[in-house]
């Protein structure tokens, strides 16, 4: 673990020392970018608790991936851009004694539509809606007829984010612009799966998973993901950095699970020109 | 800028409000005992019916078993106390595993005589006998077929129990012999009960825990062994048991008595009708436990066993002649009832 951990700063810190060597060849980071197309990958710290596996927090490591595309639509005159993220993670964690271990997976996918405002040239906030879907498990290596948990949500959120572009003074008056984006996605309303308290995989595979479908609503599901990226140009190409802060939970039947990871984030940005067809005009 | 106070108010709590276990024990022998004693106490699924049939209450054993904590004691004595508190529950499902050793309650069948002599078993089953999966068979001289199905783990396909029923077929009866089965997979024992039965039969009910209350269950769900589409079973049957008959052989047994060709010999099995769970403790061993309670079709608990509908038990004076009394006594229940 410290040695993927210590590889990734490695690779920061180059990329970042790049940049620096090459201020002659800095561009700025295109500021709303008609559409965007990001690819990052992340390592960071694990915790899980899922009560119908053990009643212990299993901590460890987690890599995941994020692709994300964004592109502004022509609705409400070019301030409603259209979002749509795909997640995937993989943890390994153990518990605080090291006798068993958690092996997770988790693929998610979200999309959504957000309206942009900019109060000044240099900051755009915006706001909206996504609709996303999420399906997961987690396996212990040693539980015998309670070995493992699935998750399934499908799930309504309202998401909230901001952009700012600014410039980096550097030594000798050198200069780096940059683009720091937040958002944060907070599910309001949905359904996921989930077994009674003591309900075994027999019961279940007997009278099927329809009971077992309840709602979720920040009330038994106050789930966040938060991430905080930050990008700066390397020739043509726009590199982001990032945070991400994931916190998945629910208390629902007497059952308690919650999934929290802090992640460091790498990757890029492309951004794109969208073109009409002549046959479009 | 009230807005932006509510939104950063909404994210802290949301950062500091992550759903946290309420199982906050120290890895001390107090902290692992507490722990322990609270799993039982919140998911154990016979806590009620136990304390009624047993004697004991459980909120007392926990300051009872406290009392034998000290902060220096070894792991293995910390083991010794814990299993204690645990053989009170006479659960054959019940147990600790530890690197040290596996902490058990196993007077459901050491307690009783075993009425079984593997040696005898072999005798009967010659040398040329089949085997389909996890079943051996052959035909007694007396045109009885005679089957031995030693745990519900080994699989047992559809296939298996097709051919088998087929090269069967022209016997006058069969002794199903499941003697110290010890339990494993349902499916299997559904899958088995199938071939006995021409009707959809209610063979029981089964629950599951619903809260950490001791009583709080879900409502009882009827269990049905449906007739396999496939070949079935139409002449006498006597299934042998004894006390080792555990967990999934106890839920068979069950289920075959309520069948109205079979005959249930041998002494009363060894129960175990807790469908068990994990969980585990901060020094990091795991324990088992029922979770989900199931009953016969009369709602009656079969935790500590069912009895059978005739008493037999492996006669020494037989056996030292290399006759295994129960055998011989389901083929004379067979032969009678031609």
């Amino acid at each position: 673990m410290r040695l993927a951990s210590s590889l990734l700063l490695a690779i920061f810190l180059l990329l970042s020392a790049s940049v620096f060597a090459e201020q002659a060849e800095m561009e700025a980071v295109p500021e709303r970018s008609p559409a965007a197309r990001t690819l990052l990958l992340g390592y960071g710290w694990a915790n899980q608790l899922d009560t119908y596996l053990s009643p212990m927090d299993y901590s460890g490591f987690q890599v995941s991936c994020l692709i994300q595309s964004e592109r502004m639509t022509r609705l409400a005159k070019r301030h409603i851009s259209f979002q749509s993220t795909f997640q995937g993670a993989f943890t390994s964690t153990e518990n605080p004694a090291s006798t068993a271990r958690y092996l997770g997976g988790r693929i998610a996918y979200d999309a959504g539509w957000h309206y942009h405002y900019s109060p000044l040239r240099n900051l755009d906030l915006k706001g909206g809606a996504l609709v996303g879907a999420d399906l997961g498990f987690l396996y212990n290596n040693r539980n015998s007829n309670n070995p493992a948990q699935g998750r399934v949500s499908i799930d309504l959120s309202l998401s909230a984010g901001a952009s700012y572009s600014f410039i980096l003074p550097l030594w000798r008056g050198h200069r780096l612009p940059m683009q720091a984006h937040y958002q944060a996605d907070l599910p309001m309303i949905g359904i996921m799966f989930s077994p009674e308290f003591g309900e075994s995989y027999y019961e279940i595979s007997q009278s099927g998973v329809g009971h077992d479908i309840i709602c979720a609503h920040p009330g038994n599901a106050l789930s966040l993901r938060q991430l905080l990226t930050l990008d700066f140009c390397l020739k043509r190409v726009t590199l982001r950095v990032g945070y991400l802060c994931d916190i998945r939970q629910s208390n629902a039947r007497s059952l308690k699970y919650h999934d929290v990871s802090h992640s460091i984030m790498l990757g890029f940005v492309r951004h794109f020109q969208l073109m009409r067809m002549k046959s479009e005009k | 800028m009230n807005y932006i106070r509510a939104i950063i108010i909404v994210f802290v709590a949301l950062l500091t409000s992550c759903q946290g276990s309420d199982y906050e024990y120290d890895d001390t022998p107090q902290g692992n005992l507490d722990a322990l004693w609270t799993i039982i106490d919140q998911r154990y699924c016979f806590l009620t019916y136990k304390e009624q049939q047993l004697g004991f209450k459980w909120a007392d054993l926990r300051a009872k078993y406290s009392a034998k904590l000290n902060p220096q004691m070894s792991r293995i004595q910390l083991f010794e106390v814990l299993c204690q508190m645990l053989s009170e529950l006479k659960d054959g499902h019940v147990n600790l595993f530890t690197s040290l050793d596996m902490g058990r309650n196993w007077s459901w069948k050491e307690d009783y005589p075993e009425n079984l002599d593997t040696e005898l078993r072999k005798q009967y089953l010659g040398t040329d006998y089949r085997i389909g999966s996890g079943l051996k068979y052959t035909i007694l001289p007396d045109n009885i077929a005679y089957v031995v199905y030693e745990s519900f783990s080994d699989a047992v396909g559809e296939g298996n129990l097709s051919d088998m029923l087929v090269y069967l077929q022209l016997c006058n009866g069969m002794i199903l012999d499941i003697r110290s089965n010890s339990g494993g997979e349902l499916t299997n024992a559904e899958r088995i009960s199938r071939r006995f039965t021409n009707e959809k039969v209610l063979v029981g009910y089964i629950c599951h825990k619903t809260g950490t209350g001791h009583d709080d269950f879900s409502d009882p769900q009827a269990e049905y062994i449906e007739p396999s589409a496939d070949v079935r079973w139409q002449k006498p049957v006597v299934l042998l048991v004894n006390r080792s008959c555990f967990s999934a052989a106890n839920t068979f047994v069950r289920n075959m008595k309520e069948m109205p060709l079979v005959t249930v010999m041998g002494d009363q099995t060894g129960g175990g009708s807790g469908l068990p769970f994990s969980s585990e403790l901060p020094i990091g061993w795991s324990v088992r436990f029922s979770a989900s309670p199931s009953f016969d079709a009369r709602m009656q608990h079969i935790e500590f066993g069912i009895e059978p509908d005739v008493r037999a038990s492996l006669d020494e004076d037989s056996a030292a002649k290399g006759e295994d009394s129960m055998i011989e006594a389901a083929r004379r229940l067979i032969s009678s009832s031609q």
